[in-house]
């Protein structure tokens, strides 16, 4: 962007910025600055100071050093709607939604443009005025929908709606399609484009680097809380950015290499994929035989099964019915008929307690509401699903605890100071190999890992992967949800693909090309051959 | 609207039933006297209602009740302790008083970041306390004061009772009022948004702790509206006066549809909750079924009056697992139809469809697999 050298002054500038909270210095004297129609693309590990240099250009957070101007004046964001004002809107990655209030009450929620608050409000006008604003973003709802009825893409599309209603001038996005299908992420890229051709800023916080390398004007990258640089799209590769963000290069392979042991075993790779295609659906050397399995409110039943030592995707869209699966064959909604059997025997949870007993054990996708109590420990998150064993005369044993949680941070490599650190303080990535320590620590023989690397940064994915690797080796047969197109392709033995709850088809580890899952997730029949051709 | 209209039906059928078992029931006297009972209970049960809607939840509403009789017959009742100053002043100065109580609870929670419930739990002993000390642990009584007549009179007078008794009137402008406030300004958006999604609200830039701050002296202002006419209804202020009365508010919130979670219900559902709650108790009283004992003697059969709070626990029980039924059967039968819905008007991932503005790029180079 030569042009913000000169002249002009560019559209934002944030200089020298300084936020300390208790204990540590969050933000240490970045700055940052984005022109008009500019994209700009946030980057850092979790824990590098990107959320909170956007609340501050938010105005949820005030900075104690630096300086922002605006148009090259200085300005004072001391709230959020001073930064609303000056034409700020800022799309969070946890969407800030009601759910009790419908399209346009949310667009315009605290933009009613009322005299008072206890001026009437005007239905009809906001209704209007929503329609026109929900065009823009290709939504063809009615303003009156509530937003509890919503997918999570058409509610991103809603955010997007009520950042225009202000008449936004810098649009910051927040990890915005962390919970998006493919298409739905298409459709936000078509908006942002447009947006852009308006002369909108945008700035663009994402860990997906083919979005950011497709979609960003330029890059921007913080480390630790400090500026690291800009990079300009037609330099960057993921590897630069990633060796900015980390601050090393990260040596070899993204995600780790397969052992041939695998369960795409020689033999069926050896036979010509015609021949193969029906063998797909079964595994070599089952632990988990799953046979017309019918899933409470799903319209049939499904049936695949899962090897030991074999990681197993599931690839769908967003309600396509995966989480569901995970949830009957973890015991959370028990099947409403059909058959599962582990090990030999037959198997079917009523509740949780009978997988864990049974050593199925499930990561769920939503790790804070449902894998964690964050205001714990990581030593009693660590036995919380097993505490019944830390049993010694009616007193929990706290020794084996440690022991046992010191053992699992070890193995995984979290980072914390200790593991009577809160999980609540931990980056998403140490969460999530706290999940994975609880389970571990339980030699599971099937893991469901549901979404295991959303919101988690690219080091610690990568930690992520080698230790998913690690365990098939060991034998576990793991289970993977991802709607992470390089993740299923990078990780699975084979890709399950569910479109609407039913199963759509299963391809083997050659088989495995973004177009060919993408065509089954979207209900299309797999034309085996062509997908073989391309790949 | 669903649960308003259930609860109409059910609270019209109630209505029915008692009326057939017992024509008193819905004889001018009793008819009258339930209207007004109901009248003070919804009028505090709105503003509680406020407090729940944005998620929060006020204890102190019966504490409140009382402290204003109590400090209205402290100041203006020419009888024995107390001061004999004008009734104006002591409806001025207890209203001062509760709403101060409200602004203070208010602003503990939203600046303080104080639990609703343990301030207001707070609030409400030590309200207590000090009415009892007031009253110094007797009674106080209005003597001949001319609120007595705002209990007991009204407009339009058949054979003595007012068809629309004062508290009736003043409940009808709560209403309107509430229902004015709540559903048709911005400021009751924000009260629901705030209960449906705080941080929501926070980050569209509403003041939240202003509006919050703002429901709990609406919920204290009306305890004090509701305490002046229990003061005029009872004559006698006692700190026994409003014991309880904020579970009553609650009950009824929750029959009229509110959900303690917040972002849920509505004025009309929390009048009808409330409605409810008056025609349990008074149906208790007047519930009658006749029948011939063995000897052919007509009786009546009555319920045992002891069983008020098991019938009310029960009907408050049965309505909301009756309401969560639906709910599951209702979003059970959503999920069978309605699997996935298309909300995006170009929707479909990679080969189904292209963004609408332009053409979508190259699909990007995915498969690192080794």
């Amino acid at each position: 962007m030569p042009e913000t050298v000169l002249d002009r002054p560019p559209l934002l500038q944030m200089r020298g910025i300084v936020k300390r909270f208790p204990g540590v210095t969050a933000l240490d004297g970045v700055s940052l600055h984005l022109a008009p129609g500019e994209v700009l693309a946030l980057m850092g590990e979790n824990g590098a100071g990107k959320s909170t240099l956007m609340k501050i250009l938010g105005g949820a957070y005030q900075p104690d050093e630096g300086e922002i101007l605006i148009d090259g004046k200085r300005v004072v964001l001391d709230g959020v709607s001073e930064a609303k004002r000056l034409g700020i809107a800022l799309i969070h990655q946890e969407l800030m939604l009601a759910p009790n209030l419908d399209i346009a009450a949310n667009i315009f929620l605290g933009n009613e443009r009322a005299a008072t608050l206890l001026a009437p409000l005007h239905r009809r006008e906001l209704n209007r005025r929503a329609l026109a604003l929900l065009a823009r973003t290709g939504l063809k709802l009615p303003p009156t929908t509530p937003v509890s009825t919503l997918t999570a893409g058409t509610m991103q599309m809603v955010e997007v709606a009520k950042a225009l209603s202000l008449d936004a001038r810098i649009i910051i996005m927040d990890e915005p399609t962390s919970s998006l299908t493919a298409g739905e992420s298409e459709h936000l890229f078509a908006i942002i484009r447009q947006l852009k051709a308006e002369g909108i800023g945008i700035v663009y916080i994402s860990h997906r680097m083919e979005e950011v390398l497709t979609l960003a004007d330029r890059i921007t990258v913080l480390r630790d809380g400090r500026y690291v640089g800009d990079i300009a799209r037609a330099d960057a590769t993921t590897d630069a950015i990633v060796a900015m963000m980390v601050g090393r290069e990260l040596k070899g392979q993204y995600f780790p290499p397969k052992s041939p042991a695998g369960v795409d075993a020689p033999a069926p790779a050896a036979q010509p994929p015609a021949a193969a295609a029906p063998d797909t659906g079964t595994a070599a050397d089952p632990i988990l035989k799953v046979e017309d399995l019918k899933v409470p409110g799903a319209p049939a039943g499904v049936s695949f099964s899962a090897a030991r030592g074999e990681i197993l995707g599931f690839a769908g869209l967003v309600g396509s019915g995966r989480t569901e699966l995970m949830e009957t064959i973890f015991g959370v909604t028990p099947a409403e008929s059909g058959k599962m059997i582990l090990d030999g025997k037959p198997y079917l949870p009523r509740a949780p307690r009978d997988a864990i007993e049974r050593g199925v054990y499930l990561a769920p996708e939503d790790r804070k509401r449902h894998g964690l109590v964050l205001p714990m420990t990581i030593a009693e998150n660590t036995s919380l699903a097993s505490v019944g064993s830390y049993n010694r005369w009616g007193w929990l044993d706290r020794k084996t605890e440690k022991r046992v949680a010191d053992a699992e941070v070890a193995r995984l490599r979290t980072r914390t100071p200790s593991i009577r650190q809160k999980v609540v303080n931990l980056s998403g990535g140490n969460q999530q190999k706290v999940v994975l320590g609880k389970w571990l620590a339980m030699s599971p023989k099937v893991l469901i890992l549901d979404e295991p690397t959303r919101g988690i940064d690219v080091g610690a994915k990568a930690e992520i992967y080698r230790h998913m690797a690690e365990l098939a080796e060991q034998g576990i047969a793991i289970i993977m949800v991802s709607s992470d197109m390089e993740e299923i392709i990078g990780m699975s033995d084979r890709v399950v693909v569910m479109h609407e709850r039913r199963i759509k088809g299963v391809l083997a580890r050659r088989e495995l090309t973004q177009q060919r899952i993408a065509r089954l997730m979207t209900g299309h029949t797999d034309e085996r051959g062509k997908g073989d051709a391309a790949a | 609207m669903r649960r308003e209209l259930s609860m109409f039906a059910a609270l019209v059928l109630m209505c029915i039933a008692l009326t057939i078992s017992n024509p008193d029931f819905a004889g001018h006297s009793n008819a009258i006297n339930t209207i007004r009972q109901i009248s003070m209970l919804g009028i505090y049960a709105i503003g509680s209602g406020f407090v729940i809607v944005t998620g929060g939840i006020d204890l102190s509403v019966g504490s409140m009740v009382g402290l204003t009789g109590v400090i209205i017959a402290k100041i203006s009742s020419q009888a024995q302790g107390g001061m004999g100053l004008s009734l104006g002043l002591g409806i001025v100065v207890a209203l001062a008083v509760v709403l101060l109580i409200g602004l203070g609870q208010g602003l503990l929670i939203t600046r303080l970041k104080l639990q609703p419930f343990i301030v207001t739990l707070g609030g409400m002993l030590l309200i207590r306390g000090v009415s009892q000390t007031i009253v110094q642990g007797g009674t106080l009584s209005m003597g001949s004061s001319p609120l007595l007549k705002l209990a007991n009179e009204g407009l339009f007078n058949v054979g003595g009772d007012p068809l629309l008794p004062y508290p009736a009137m003043i409940f009808l402008g709560v209403i309107a009022l509430a229902t004015y406030l709540l559903h048709f300004t911005v400021f009751g958006r924000y009260v629901y948004a705030i209960g449906g999604n705080r941080d929501a609200a926070q980050y569209s830039g509403i003041n939240v702790n202003r509006v919050e701050t703002s429901t709990y002296v609406i919920s204290a202002g009306l305890a004090g509206v509701a305490g002046i006419c229990y003061a005029a209804y009872i004559g006698q202020m006692s700190q026994q006066v409003g014991v309880a009365y904020e579970l009553y508010a609650i009950a009824a919130v929750v029959l009229g549809g509110c959900s303690l979670r917040g972002g849920e219900g509505t004025v009309l559902g929390i009048v009808i909750g409330s409605a409810m709650m008056r025609v349990i108790d008074n149906g208790i009283n007047m519930f009658q079924l006749r029948y011939n004992d063995p000897d052919g003697v007509p009786r009546l059969w009555r319920l045992n009056p002891n069983w008020t709070f098991i019938i009310v626990g029960a009907v408050i029980l049965i309505a909301v697992i009756l309401d969560q039924v639906v709910h599951i059967v209702q979003s059970a039968r959503h999920v069978r139809h309605g699997a996935g819905p298309t909300q995006l008007a170009s929707g479909g991932p990679p080969p189904a469809g292209a963004p609408p503005l332009e053409p979508r790029p190259a699909a990007p180079e995915t498969a690192r697999s080794p």
